[in-house]
């Protein structure tokens, strides 16, 4: 049977479904638009912190039918603590300082362990922003702190991620607003048997922004396409490229039996198997 | 009740990723009875009983054996053959390990940690056993114990950074800032040339270090440092944000300056940085306005710059900024204006501006509508869905009909929010503005939309079951759309309608394991099991109820036992300031309001439990049971045989549930084990002999972790006089009334408490309790809680006179009190629901009171006569 969604195996992808409102739409590219001003709501953007992850969780099940238990966003929150955001609603003060932020939209991201090209490059795991603050432009807001990240922290080229076939909206929001390209439908991805849209965006256009930022702060590295160290890990990983050879692990994949839950430790959670670098 | 951080019974990282280099030591096993379950134990077990049927006496044998019985659930044997196979070989460390390693999966780690340092006291060089341990005591929040593990493995092996960053990590927790930057700069010295600028590992260690500097107060050195590490860390919000926020602390404002308004350019939707920039160029005050006029036009798409000056303005410059505001905002037609501006509302003089503004804007709205939407003009209607989405698409400049008409609805929109603020609470004016713009409203996206308003409204206003249907209507207009469905649940579980609220959620959930509820539950959804325990608990279903709390409990255990696993797994991954923001976290996280609204309530059926047993059968709940038996006005005798009876049912009831889950598992795909549960009802919870001690768990955590939740306090109060504990019940008193000295229950608790204890005076020495209570309704004449409590204390002060010698006071205008309490401003529609209970308690007039509520709420269900 195939890996449930929230069931973090390895080399189970992950899977998102964006929510978005048909009318959330802002003309977007990086740069900033002057002429297209689009509304936003009484909203700070922040990166996610642990504390954020159980209201994190609630947004995320309030809104989408894929989801994961705590631990989960840890695993994100603690390997990438750069690249996931969250949008926290201001609008009711605290009353105590142990108050909890309310969290209104978030982007869950990550940096694929295996990539199966060897190009370093960002996953979105899951995004969305509740009914009550659409149409502010909020789920590009949080994606494009993600990008940078991955650019400037982990030297990703691009980003990739899933969307259901059904999902017109987070479709037009991923082609139109962010300029993303469908680059392949993988059939049956979904646990309930829907095809997905693997898409993906092209990070040269942050690399550069990033570039001329640093040459801009005086940090800019000697070779300038300072590579990361997601680079090394690739050497760990398995050869790349084959796609035969991911076919076959695939079909293994259907026929496993997957455990299901939160019992399973984190490293059930890593895509891939960590070099034991330092043990022994 | 753990209040401690524990952990799962999981083996840690290491020894799983060593287990192929390391098979021949039987140690490095996996343990883990989910590891176990998956090999194939039986051969296993092999092993050691062809090696005992040779040597029946070789301990460490033994020992192993024992690991094996153990991953198979039989946790007395274990032990058993564990303690003989010490016996046998008191000097071994395996034994030793292994007895530690029992105790781990038994969560008791005080004894495993104490045999695990009996191992190494037999085995000084293993490494194995000393991460163990380590992991144990960070684990347990022992940093003297973690740091001197940590330091005999940079000792053993010394080249490997991570040890040297774990070693750090733990004087860093300890609160010894010094050595652990020491350490840090002690590996670092030892590099011969620094790691490449791709060195993620080094990246995270310097930037870490730049913390713990700043943490300890030197920013002098902290900027230097990070002037340092500026061109190697990779993180570069961090460098930026540490950078400003030095210059700052250094008074170096025109750096300070420049490097908020670098940050600003990169998210210029963080508050933070307006503030640093603010402070950065010393201004206050009106002064501000000018600065945020210029950052607004530099981002015109961010909502900050416009939005942060309509808290620090007032009067006519309030006015003016709220006005541009929002023509930007209500032009947009964004169902969110409001949510975005009620923050504002607890200043009369603004929320009045506001009102005028968005009528006024209305007005205009309207005039604009008639001009350029004659009434034949239905052709438009049909493109609505498709325009739509192009009205916040750059559609700017041309405002065609149709857009026109969303504005109109989402103003009209606003101002039903506005009306239903709590503050103000008009509920027939904010139904007539909704109902216009549902008429109004085109398309589904805006029919959903203002359903949901709808439905909110109704909600306030007590009207849960028609509220019910509405967020069903909304949900109907989008079935695709799971936050729809989310809120028509959650509206089911107001209206108390449990099941049909569970097969809505199962619209969504992933049913073919455990079922809906299962899956939530795994899904760790607090807001759905709270929500529908309380609904559980105001049907009197009190086992049920109970057993929803529990599972927030146990959701709370594992996000304390999550943690275990990034011990290791972030000093692997070298995330170390993820990793110590975690344990920070992790420490207050038994002060979640998840947390404190699920002990609430458990404490307070538990206390129920404890007063009236015969409430642990639903079926005799007062006035809630199908037969509506009035349990206490039974004679002894009768009360017996409906006690027999109710437990019948009870088990009648159980069957049944035990029956249909074994069915739904039958039914299902998949040969996923369906978990058992053996209460499903939660009676054995309800039913419990013990309920004081059972709420003591709950109590515990609760006053621990969150000191100052008023609450907690005084539900300790109640729990610990009902366990004749009057040092603790007093000294949860003391911390209430520090908490909130006027407060409507600590009032009634310090009665209570002196009646029991004379001596003791927080109330006036010299004054009866009887004027003290007279006293206090006096001084809150104008709250309907504090006449409740008074109420309520006549009663208590009524009881305590009937033993004793002395003459009852007499008031005979409780009835009336309570009545009027309904008219008093402050009195919410929650309170007035509690007052009810009061009225009841005191055996007063229910018709009165309920008739004199209805006239307040005319639609909250509660108040209605039953048809």
């Amino acid at each position: 049977m195939k890996p449930h969604s929230r069931n973090p195996s390895p080399r189970s992808k992950q899977l998102i479904l964006p929510v978005y409102h048909p009318q959330i739409q802002v003309p977007g590219s990086f740069k900033k638009d002057i002429e297209s001003a689009a509304p936003t709501a009484q909203m700070d953007i922040v990166r996610l912190h642990p504390a954020h992850i159980p209201h994190v969780q609630t947004c995320n099940i309030t809104n989408l039918p894929e989801n994961y238990f705590a631990k989960y966003y840890l695993y994100h929150a603690l390997t990438w603590p750069q690249l996931s955001y969250v949008a926290i609603d201001l609008s009711k003060p605290p009353t105590s300082s142990n108050d909890p932020p309310k969290i209104v939209g978030y982007v869950l991201a990550k940096m694929e362990e295996e990539p199966v090209d060897g190009i370093p490059h960002g996953h979105i795991t899951s995004l969305s922003v509740m009914r009550t603050h659409r149409r502010l432009g909020l789920a590009e807001k949080l994606m494009r702190q993600s990008q940078k990240a991955m650019v400037e922290t982990f030297g990703a080229k691009y980003v990739s991620l899933h969307v259901r076939v059904s999902n017109k909206a987070a479709l037009r929001l991923y082609k139109d607003t962010l300029q993303f390209e469908v680059e392949k439908v993988e059939s049956k991805y979904y646990a309930d048997g829907e095809d997905a849209f693997s898409m993906k965006q092209d990070l040269g256009f942050i690399w550069d922004a990033v570039k001329a930022d640093e040459e801009a702060l005086g940090i800019a590295d000697k070779k300038p396409d300072g590579t990361a160290a997601a680079d090394e890990d690739l050497d760990e990983g398995d050869p790349v490229g084959d796609e035969g050879q991911s076919d076959k692990k695939k079909k293994k994949e259907v026929v496993r039996k997957v455990k299901v839950g939160r019992a399973l430790g984190v490293s059930d959670l890593v895509e891939k198997v960590e070099p034991a670098k330092a043990a022994s | 009740m753990c209040s401690r951080p524990s952990s799962r019974r999981r083996p840690p990282r290491g020894c799983v990723s060593t287990a192929s280099t390391t098979t021949s030591n039987p140690l490095f096993w996996p343990l883990s009875p989910r590891c176990q379950a998956s090999l194939t134990s039986s051969r296993r077990i092999q092993s050691p009983s062809t090696i005992l049927k040779k040597n029946p006496r070789h301990g460490e044998t033994l020992a192993m054996k024992g690991l094996l019985i153990n991953c198979q659930g039989k946790t007395e044997d274990a032990f058993a053959i564990a303690k003989e196979a010490l016996k046998q070989d008191m000097k071994s460390h395996v034994c030793w390990h292994v007895y530690g390693l029992l105790y781990r999966s038994q969560k008791n780690f005080d004894e495993a940690i104490k045999a695990y340092k009996m191992a190494l006291r037999f085995e000084p060089e293993s490494q194995q056993i000393l991460r163990d341990l380590a992991l144990l005591q960070v684990q347990m929040r022992d940093y003297p114990g973690y740091i001197e593990s940590r330091r005999l493995m940079v000792i053993s092996k010394p080249q490997i950074r991570q040890n040297w960053t774990g070693l750090a990590i733990a004087y860093h927790l300890a609160g010894n800032l010094a050595e652990a930057e020491n350490v840090l700069t002690k590996y670092e010295e030892t590099l011969k040339q620094p790691p490449p600028r791709s060195d993620l590992e080094n990246s995270e260690a310097i930037l870490y270090k730049n913390d713990i500097i700043a943490e300890s107060g030197n920013y002098e050195k902290a900027l230097d440092h990070l002037e340092l590490i500026a061109r190697t860390a990779l993180d570069k919000v961090a460098i930026l944000e540490g950078r400003a926020q030095y210059h700052l602390k250094l008074g170096k404002s025109e750096l300070a300056e420049k490097g908020y308004r670098t940050l600003l350019d990169r998210n210029p939707e963080k508050r933070d940085y307006y503030a640093g920039l603010e402070k950065s160029l010393g201004i206050e005050g009106d002064d501000r306005l000018k600065i945020y006029e210029e950052l607004a036009t530099q981002y015109p798409r961010a909502d900050a710059p416009k939005r942060i000056p309509l808290d620090f303005l007032e009067g006519d410059a309030f006015h003016a900024a709220a006005q541009r505001y929002l023509d930007w905002r209500l032009k947009r037609a964004a169902p969110s204006t409001f949510t975005s501006l009620k923050a504002l509302y607890s200043d009369v003089a603004k929320r009045e501006c506001l009102q005028q503004l968005v009528e006024n804007f209305l007005a205009k709205t309207r005039e604009e509508a008639k001009d350029a939407n004659p009434p034949a003009a239905d052709a438009a209607d049909a493109e609505a869905n498709t325009n739509g989405d192009k009205l916040t698409n750059g559609g700017s400049g041309n405002a065609n009909s149709n857009n026109n008409n969303s504005v109109l609805v989402y103003t009209l929109y606003y101002l039903s929010q506005h009306h239903d603020h709590w503050r103000i609470r008009n509920t027939d004016t904010a139904l007539k503005y909704i109902n216009e713009a549902l008429e109004l409203a085109a398309d589904n996206a805006d029919q959903g939309e203002l359903r949901l308003g709808l439905a909110r409204i109704l909600k306030h206003a007590g009207d849960v079951r028609k509220a019910m249907e509405e967020m069903d209507n909304a949900r109907q207009q989008d079935k695709s759309d799971r936050y729809y469905n989310t809120k028509c649940a959650k509206y089911m579980l107001r209206n108390d309608c449990n099941d049909d609220a569970i097969k809505t959620m199962g619209l969504f959930t992933r049913n073919d394991v455990n079922g809906p509820l299962g899956d939530l539950l795994e899904m760790q959804c607090v807001w759905y099991i709270t929500e529908d325990g309380e609904s559980y608990a105001r049907q009197g279903k009190l086992g049920l109820a109970l057993k929803r709390f529990h599972a927030i409990f146990k959701i709370f255990e594992d996000w304390t036992d999550d943690q275990f696993d990034f011990h290791s797994f972030s000093l692997r991954k070298g995330m170390i300031r993820a990793y110590v923001d975690m344990v920070r976290w992790e420490d207050t996280l038994w002060a979640h309001p998840f947390f404190r609204r699920a002990a609430a309530n458990a404490i307070r059926i538990y206390l129920l439990l404890n007063d009236k047993p015969h409430l642990a059968h639903g079926s005799l709940a007062n006035g809630t049971g199908e037969e509506g038996v009035d349990f206490e006005s039974l004679s002894t005798a009768d009360r017996k045989k409906a006690m027999k009876k109710a437990k019948r049912e009870a088990q009648r009831q159980e069957k049944a549930a035990a029956e249909a889950a074994a069915k739904a598992k039958d039914d299902r795909r998949g040969g996923e084990e369906k978990r058992q549960d053996d209460d499903p009802l939660g009676a054995k919870l309800a039913q419990t002999a013990e309920p004081l001690e059972k709420a003591l768990a709950w109590l515990k955590p609760l006053l621990e972790f969150s000191p100052n939740f008023l609450e907690g306090q005084t539900a300790g109060f109640e729990v610990y006089m009902k366990r004749r504990k009057y040092l603790l019940a007093l000294k949860c008193l003391l911390a209430g009334h520090a908490l909130a000295p006027e407060d409507p229950v600590v009032h009634e608790q310090i009665v209570k408490f002196q009646l029991f204890h004379e001596t003791f005076t927080l109330a006036p020495r010299d004054t009866p309790l009887p004027s003290f209570n007279e006293g206090y309704l006096k001084s809150h004449a104008d709250s309907g809680r504090a006449i409740f409590s008074v109420v309520r204390t006549r009663q208590v002060l009524a009881a305590a006179a009937a033993e004793g010698e002395s003459a009852p006071a007499v008031e005979t205008d409780s009835e009336a009190l309570l009545v009027d309490a309904l008219s008093k401003e402050g009195t919410t529609l929650k309170d007035a629901v509690d007052g009810l209970a009061v009225v009841k308690e005191v055996k007063g007039d229910v018709a009165a009171y309920t008739a004199a509520a209805r006239a307040r709420w005319p639609l909250a269900n509660i108040f209605q006569a039953k048809a």
